[in-house]
């Protein structure tokens, strides 16, 4: 729906987190609908606060009447992007990946350097916020580690830069949790699925990458793959963006063979044979579901796999965006908006008494973590960790390396003793 | 595909979905709530209309006409919708005040006062305040809302502004959470020297915790405080949408959020399958009964064509008054237009008339001859046809 459909009802503005906390914002309804009916195609923007929008899309999904606030307002912070000069931090995390991966390449090194408070003192010249701790990288990311194949339904694993830079065990677990389904996994070269370049205002770098990994996830679904991915920024952008405003070669078919991980496992449990043996899990967990999970509109997924695990205590949190929003809060100008929005996200928390937040976006997880000061993990791990705490695994309390190692043990033992997936 | 079977799938998250998931839920039943967006609850003043705006709500029951979905109720539908939704919102942060016996009064933005039946506590302080001084305090550069509209009108009072460092009604609200605000809040009033009485405000005393910030208020400056419902967007129509989704989640049940039903699977004269209409792959949800909850024209749930009516998830039969040039006034909201009883007719167990589908049940501001406006009962009715719509779904699962 266009910016006609609006009727100017006022419920995308009770919904947009940096409207409450910034004066400067005045909000999707004046930065979207109202103000595109005086946006010319000739004429030079002049609304610099669209760049406050943070594209979490509360907005759009709020709208009873269906119109895309969230994308109005991203088309005009591209205009303004075109337009101005754009700060070199929005370049610089536009090229996320090959930031992530040079950080990869020198983990050790790099992690080191970035918290060093001269490093930090460097990084605020060049717009970037030094309140927050950047992730640290890991050496042995996912595309370097070995690819998994088990014998049943066949499946890219898209795991996003974050899994594959800063957390691969994640994406492990994630690739051995499918293997033990029966699912046959491959990991082929991928890029950035191209949302920080979009939202830090560059499109043709946003096409670049999704172009990339547009060829290589045809062409693996030609051959009867379906796509799963495990970050909810990635899937919005998979599914949404790339028949979208990315308008990529094959986005149609990407978007209509791409699967939530948690939707994609409760799928091979709904239609028949394969059953996961979860244990019982003593423990009390926030959900906080991710602003982009929201958008995608397809509910909560791993909602419906907790409630399948006897003594996990869920509250189920989806009122607040953490802030961070992808590398929004990295940057200097929108600081003060992050660190408040986090504050409120987990002011929610913490009245809880859980003792983890859990959440499918590493950005939450990061943000959350800092400002709750509870462990976030993903989903998937809590997953994982009923697994381990079924009858064939009860008692076992490994650590670091060994566990690492156990947990894929206990996977392929998993594998062989599920009922295999048939064969399409 | 991703199928989930649920045993009932509520279409439409306003006041009515939300209390038939919510009651439904909390039996134990594997409920789905799915709505296209944020319902029409939200630019409302939070307070509950059952029906006549006199001193006793129910006294204009006798006077509905015969369709009218109240009759489908009854006085005790009624009055065990408004139990139901008073205990719920006990358990959250914004308990309600007020019985279907004896109508309460709030102070409007402009001055006068307006009957209700349910009232979120941090109204309540608005009675009584015609006996005794009011002060009425606001803040710099809010729009929307005018403490000389109410000084004007209403004796016995005065007001000063307060610079929140923010303008919107959102923005100050959230910073009413924050405790060093609060603090510094409360220590501006307690030098303002206030002559003895009430504290009024907007309703901008936080998001989540406003009865626990009011009292805190109330509690070091030792006066009653209380607050004004404004314009959209609305914070206590807010608060209350956010109460019952928590609500709702908190028994077990699960959201589909930001997308409309784009279409629906029948079997015979069952329906098995609603789809949502996602960007990607559609998303499917299965169910064993299904309640529509979608609404009148405002949220999408009927949509007015040249030569028709049309209902938007299953297209049933919609009853209009009359051919258009009957019902085509410029004003929409206007008490007695017309269009006001057009909606879906439906029988005894609020099956839709005119269909022969078995597991489908209908409730809210879409039924036929409601007349919301006229007959003062928004959310009242959506409370009460929800619950019942909830109670038949409970017997026809089980
Ligand atoms: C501006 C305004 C102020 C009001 N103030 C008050 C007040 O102060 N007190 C009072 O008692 N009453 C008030 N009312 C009336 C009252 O709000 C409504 O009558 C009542 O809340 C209606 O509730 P409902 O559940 O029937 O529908 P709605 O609240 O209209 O909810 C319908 C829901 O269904 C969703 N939906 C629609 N189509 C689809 C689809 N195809 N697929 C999925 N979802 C769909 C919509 O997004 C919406 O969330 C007010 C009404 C208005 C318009
Ligand atoms: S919610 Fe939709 S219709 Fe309402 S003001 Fe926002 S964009 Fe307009
Ligand atoms: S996308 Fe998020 S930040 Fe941007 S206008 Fe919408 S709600 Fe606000």
């Amino acid at each position: 729906m266009t910016f006609e459909h609006c009727v100017r009802c006022t419920i995308c503005v009770e919904n947009c987190p940096v409207y409450k906390v910034e004066p400067l914002f005045p909000g999707p309804k004046q930065s979207g609908p109202d103000a595109q009916r005086f946006r010319l195609d000739g004429e030079k923007s002049v609304d610099q606060w669209v760049k406050y929008c943070c594209q979490c899309r509360r907005c759009e999904v709020a709208c009873p009447y269906g119109v895309q606030v969230a994308e109005i307002i991203l088309k005009a912070q591209l205009k303004y992007g075109e337009e101005h000069l754009s700060p070199f931090s929005s370049h610089l995390f536009a090229n996320a990946y090959h930031l992530e991966a040079i950080g990869s390449t020198l983990a050790p090194l790099f992690n080191r350097v970035a918290a060093l408070s001269l490093t930090k003192k460097a990084m605020s010249l060049f717009g970037i916020s030094g309140e927050l701790d950047l992730p640290a990288f890991r050496f042995l990311n996912l595309e370097r580690g070995r690819r998994r194949k088990g014998r049943g339904r066949k499946v890219v694993f898209f795991y996003g830069c974050h899994l594959n830079f800063n957390r691969p065990d994640i994406g492990t677990g994630i690739r051995d949790l499918l293997v033990s389904m029966g699912c046959r996994v491959v990991m082929p070269p991928q890029t950035c699925c191209g949302l920080p370049a979009l939202g830090n205002g560059d499109l043709d770098m946003a096409r670049k990458y999704a172009n990339k990994n547009a060829s290589v996830l045809t062409s693996y679904i030609d051959r009867g793959f379906d796509v799963v991915y495990a970050c909810t920024s990635c899937g919005l952008s998979l599914v949404q963006d790339y028949p979208g405003i990315l308008d990529v070669e094959g986005g149609r078919k990407i978007a209509e063979n791409t699967y939530n991980v948690h939707e994609y496992i409760l799928s091979l449990i709904q239609q028949g044979s394969v059953k996961i043996p979860l244990g019982i899990l003593e423990r009390k967990i926030a959900y906080h579901i991710p602003c982009h999970l929201r958008a995608l509109g397809i509910g909560y997924p791993a909602t419906k796999l907790f409630k399948l695990i006897d003594g996990l205590q869920v509250s189920v949190l989806e009122d607040h965006c953490c802030g961070m929003a992808g590398t929004y809060g990295f940057k200097k100008r929108n600081q003060n908006t992050a660190a408040r929005l986090g504050e409120i996200a987990s002011g929610a928390i913490r009245g809880l008494g859980v003792d983890a937040v859990v959440a499918d976006c590493g950005a939450c997880r990061m943000q959350l973590e800092h400002f709750t000061g509870l462990p976030a993990l993903d989903p998937s791990e809590i997953i994982r960790e009923a697994l381990q705490n079924s009858p064939e695994h009860r008692g076992k309390t490994e650590k670091g390396i060994v566990r690492w190692w156990r947990g894929i043990k206990d996977a392929r033992h998993a594998a062989r003793t599920l009922p295999a997936w048939p064969r399409r | 595909m991703s199928a989930v079977t649920h045993d009932v799938v509520v279409i439409g998250g306003g006041m009515s979905g939300l209390m038939a998931s919510a009651y439904l839920a909390g039996k134990g039943f594997k409920t789905a709530l799915i709505s296209q967006g944020d319902p029409v609850c939200c630019l409302s003043t939070g307070c509950v209309d059952v029906l006549s705006p006199g001193t006793h709500p129910l006294e204009g029951f006798d006077g509905l006409p015969p369709g009218h979905p109240y009759r489908l109720v009854g006085r005790k539908g009624i009055e065990d919708g408004c139990r139901l939704f008073k205990e719920i919102m006990a358990t959250t942060t914004i308990p309600y005040a007020g019985t279907v016996r004896k109508n309460r009064e709030i102070l409007t933005p402009i001055g006068t006062f307006k009957t209700t039946c349910l009232v979120p506590l941090t109204m309540t302080g608005a009675e009584g305040c015609r006996d005794g001084y009011t002060h009425v305090i606001s803040f710099n550069g809010l729009r929307d809302f005018y403490p000389s509209y109410i000084t004007s009108r209403l004796k016995n009072t005065g007001f000063s502004l307060y610079d929140a460092g923010i303008t919107s009604t959102l923005g100050i609200a959230t910073r009413f959470e924050d405790k060093a605000f609060l603090e510094a809040f409360i220590a501006w009033i307690e030098g303002l020297e206030i002559p003895p009485g009430k504290v009024a405000l907007p309703a901008v005393l936080g998001i989540q915790s406003p009865v626990q910030i009011m009292e805190e208020i109330s509690r070091r400056i030792g006066s009653e405080v209380f607050e004004i419902p404004t314009l959209p967007p609305s914070i206590p129509g807010l608060r209350l949408f956010r109460a019952l989704k928590g609500a709702l989640t908190a028994r077990g049940g699960d959201l589909y959020w930001g997308k409309a039903v784009g279409s629906v699977e029948c079997r015979g004269s069952m329906v098995e399958a609603v789809t949502l209409a996602t960007q990607g792959r559609p998303s499917r949800v299965q169910g064993r009964a299904f309640i529509l909850a979608t609404g009148s024209f405002v949220s999408g749930g009927l949509f007015a064509r040249i030569d028709t009516v049309n209902e938007t998830v299953f297209d049933l039969p919609v009853y209009v008054p009359g051919p258009r040039k009957d019902w085509f006034w410029n004003d929409f909201f206007t008490a007695g237009h017309p269009i006001e009883k057009a909606g879906i007719e439906v029988d005894g167990s609020l099956r839709p008339t005119r269909s022969d589908l078995k597991n489908l049940f209908v409730c809210g501001s879409i039924l036929a001859h409601g007349e919301i406006m006229k007959n003062h009962c928004g959310h009242g009715l959506a409370i009460a046809t929800g619950l019942k719509a909830a109670r038949i779904c409970e017997g026809f699962l089980s």
